[in-house]
């Protein structure tokens, strides 16, 4: 609370005079710094900062994504860390739980924001500034669906038949993670197939509910396309993505992020690239990203004067020229040339219009836990052959005793 | 000064005036032992007793310093979860299979190096690369030769006729896939230990026992063996402690799937303190590890013991 008054008055004095003029150095932490072309881009866009505020120096602190919320959560629950954190939305709902994160609401009404801010609004406080929104669609190579005389899949037989097709070329049909050594991703994915089914893992009443009709429908569907054997099992995500640059890759489920990924610096042509919905009844499931500032912080107002910074319209469109297609904290269009280059960039706009959390409403802490559950009863179907309901009816148990 | 610690070594009475004589020598032991005690001090027994500590207590990740003792409420938790036995189930079959395997293989690769035979230098530079290798990096490149469309591996399995392996993706053949890294990580470590305790095997004594027409395999058992067996026993014993608490190849590898058929004790404490949050329980998770551990030291004590009892009569 202490802090936030200093953010109140960090941002008085950013209207009035200017702040003071000591060296400062802001250490910003994100698993998105070792990203390859992105994470440079995207360091360049927020470094244009220091030309604003000659005295702030910014600091990566870059943590490999598979490490980042053990990291990062171990670093808050010893009382250090960086100033700022970027980070998934499950480790922010853990942090703002724990009360590690500095009320921003100032920063947040000195923007037009959009409805990206909603999920960072915790009791009526904002515990953080929306980075990015990262919205997931059926990504394919349209050079491979042709040559394999394939069609964009619009369900799970047509997915699993313009795959086949897409292997008896000689490559790989679809990719997907599917292994419990990835869980956090793989469970982030895998709401794609729960959403699109109708699942919603919490009833009227807010219990959990996870062996729905819904659910057993959504695992089974996963379970067929696992065993149609168009998924290269055994390959993690970062595999699958070099393969799909490659041009050794027909589909993919992914998000905006990992899509801008697969379309930079490798050998398949940006413009080679398609983007559709889910090949599900129902809309698919977002990745939120929040930056937040540090109860531990040791500048929390200057740490404020640069999420304002941020926010406002250059910091935006600085974010935008290196977010490629994610929702950011304000409605910043991607620029015409961008657009250009990148044909299948407007779908995901259009998806994210739609597209759900992938945490649990009114379990956001306890996700990951509850997540646990219901991936092991998937990998007891996909490997022993246990039936959806069976498998998810001891989840159901797991989370019970749990809860 | 020199000349002084000289004197004071020899014991003369200007020594003593120098340095304090009798008394400072009597000091030294000490002071020689303060540093390794308070280097284990600091780095092992606070953190060791700071883990039993938390298992009594319902101390969460997010809030480590307000907790609140609970008893034995920690191990109810533990002994009531079916998931618990099982990773203990999967960590002393891992650990006494890499202590076999292991060990058994350095053992081999020591006797075969043992003898001279051109380019023994360079075989055994390569064979101690797994163990110099750091783990990580091991573990990354043994995730590529497992991959099971253009792996390594599966590359020679489909080349002589056979079908492809899921190497890490099913139970059957994931903990085995562990082992096989892990054998390739310890054998040389037994290897290295193993050669320098049979280059100490007096040569005389195996000569005498040839004379007395011992076969090969008759001066291994009767004079090798129980020459080196206290090294094998030590280095079996810190196999297995490795083993119990190895994390980062297994994690790595197959992240203690699939189905849990590789989540060891260690695996599991990290799953119930950085996804649950919960440091009580996942420091009770340490603390069995630690007992099974102190275990194997016992058994080696005793074996010692009982060896040393024997050398007596």
């Amino acid at each position: 609370m202490k802090k936030a008054l200093l953010v109140s008055a960090a941002l008085a004095a950013l209207a009035g005079p200017a702040l003071a003029q000591d060296d400062v150095t802001l250490v910003i932490s994100n698993s998105q710094w070792l990203d390859a072309l992105r994470g440079e881009k995207l360091w360049a866009a927020i470094k244009a900062y220091e030309e604003v505020a000659p005295n702030v120096t910014l600091e990566q602190s870059a943590i490999p994504s598979k490490d980042y919320a053990d990291r990062i959560m171990t670093e808050f629950g010893a009382g250090q860390g960086p100033d700022l954190a970027i980070m998934q939305e499950g480790v922010f709902y853990s942090l703002a739980d724990a009360g590690f994160l500095v009320d921003v609401g100032e920063v947040a009404a000195s923007a037009d924001m959009n409805g990206t801010i909603d999920n960072a609004v915790i009791d009526g406080a904002t515990l953080g500034i929306p980075w990015q929104r990262a919205v997931y669609a059926l990504i394919y190579n349209k050079e491979l669906l042709d040559a394999a005389g394939a069609s964009v899949p619009t369900d799970i037989d047509g997915l699993i038949a313009a795959g086949q097709a897409v292997e008896d070329q000689g490559v790989i049909g679809f990719t997907s993670r599917h292994q419990i050594s990835d869980f956090t991703g793989w469970f982030m994915d895998f709401q794609n197939w729960a959403y699109g089914y109708g699942v919603d893992w919490v009833d009227d009443e807010g219990n959990l509910t996870l062996n729905t009709p819904e659910a057993v429908e959504a695992v089974a569907a996963f379970k067929k396309v696992y065993d149609s054997g168009i998924i290269p099992v055994g390959d993690d995500m970062p595999t699958q993505r070099t393969r799909f640059k490659e041009n050794q890759v027909g589909m993919s489920i992914d998000n905006s992020g990992g899509t801008l990924n697969i379309a930079s610096g490798g050998a398949l042509q940006s413009a080679n690239l398609g983007a559709a919905p889910l090949p599900f009844p129902n809309p698919g499931a977002h990745q939120q990203i929040f930056i937040s500032i540090s109860e531990h912080s040791d500048h929390p107002e200057e740490a404020a004067a640069f999420l304002t910074w941020l926010v406002s319209p250059e910091g935006q469109t600085r974010l935008r020229e290196a977010s490629g297609p994610d929702a950011l904290a304000t409605d910043v269009a991607v620029t015409e040339e961008f657009a250009a280059t990148n044909p299948w960039a407007p779908e995901f706009a259009e998806l994210a219009q739609n597209s759900r959390s992938t945490l649990i409403p009114g379990y956001e802490v306890e996700t990951g836990q509850i997540m646990r559950s219901v991936m092991e009863a998937v990998e007891e179907v996909l490997i022993r052959g246990t039936e959806p309901s069976e498998a998810l009816a001891t989840a159901q148990g797991k989370v019970e005793r749990m809860f | 000064m020199t000349e002084i610690l000289l004197r004071a070594d020899a014991k003369t009475p200007v020594a003593r005036s120098a340095l304090g004589g009798i008394k400072w020598r009597g000091l030294l032991p000490y002071v020689f032992i303060v540093p390794p005690v308070l280097y284990l001090a600091v780095f092992m027994f606070y953190p060791l007793g700071r883990q039993i500590w938390l298992s009594f207590t319902n101390t969460r990740l997010m809030n480590p310093n307000r907790s609140e003792f609970t008893g034995l409420n920690n191990y109810e938790r533990l002994f009531a979860d079916p998931e618990f036995y099982m990773a203990l189930q999967v960590t002393v079959i891992y650990s006494a299979l890499a202590v076999i395997l292991g060990v058994t293989v350095g053992m081999i690769a020591a006797l075969a190096l043992n003898r001279p035979f051109p380019g023994r230098a360079i075989v055994r530079a390569v064979l101690l690369f797994g163990w110099a290798c750091p783990n990580v990096a091991a573990s990354l490149v043994w995730l590529w030769m497992f991959n099971e469309r253009s792996g390594v591996l599966n590359t020679i399995v489909t080349g002589i006729g056979l079908d492809r392996v899921a190497w890490l993706t099913t139970t059957q053949m994931a903990l085995p896939s562990i082992l096989l890294v892990t054998v390739w990580q310890v054998a040389p470590f037994v290897m290295l230990v193993m050669l320098a305790a049979l280059q100490s095997v007096p040569e005389e004594v195996k000569e005498a026992a040839r004379v007395d027409n011992a076969d090969s395999l008759s001066v291994f058992r009767a004079v090798t063996l129980p020459h080196v067996m206290p090294t094998l026993q030590l280095v079996s014993l810190l196999v297995a402690v490795w083993s119990i608490r190895r994390f980062d190849i297994i994690y790595l590898l197959t992240g203690g799937g699939p189905i849990g058929s590789t989540s060891t004790l260690i695996v599991k404490l990290r799953q119930v303190a950085f996804e649950n949050y919960d440091l009580g329980l996942a420091s009770a998770y340490g603390v069995i590890g630690l007992i099974l551990a102190l275990t194997v030291a016992v058994i080696h004590a005793l074996f010692t013991r009982h060896r040393l009892k024997r050398s007596q009569q």
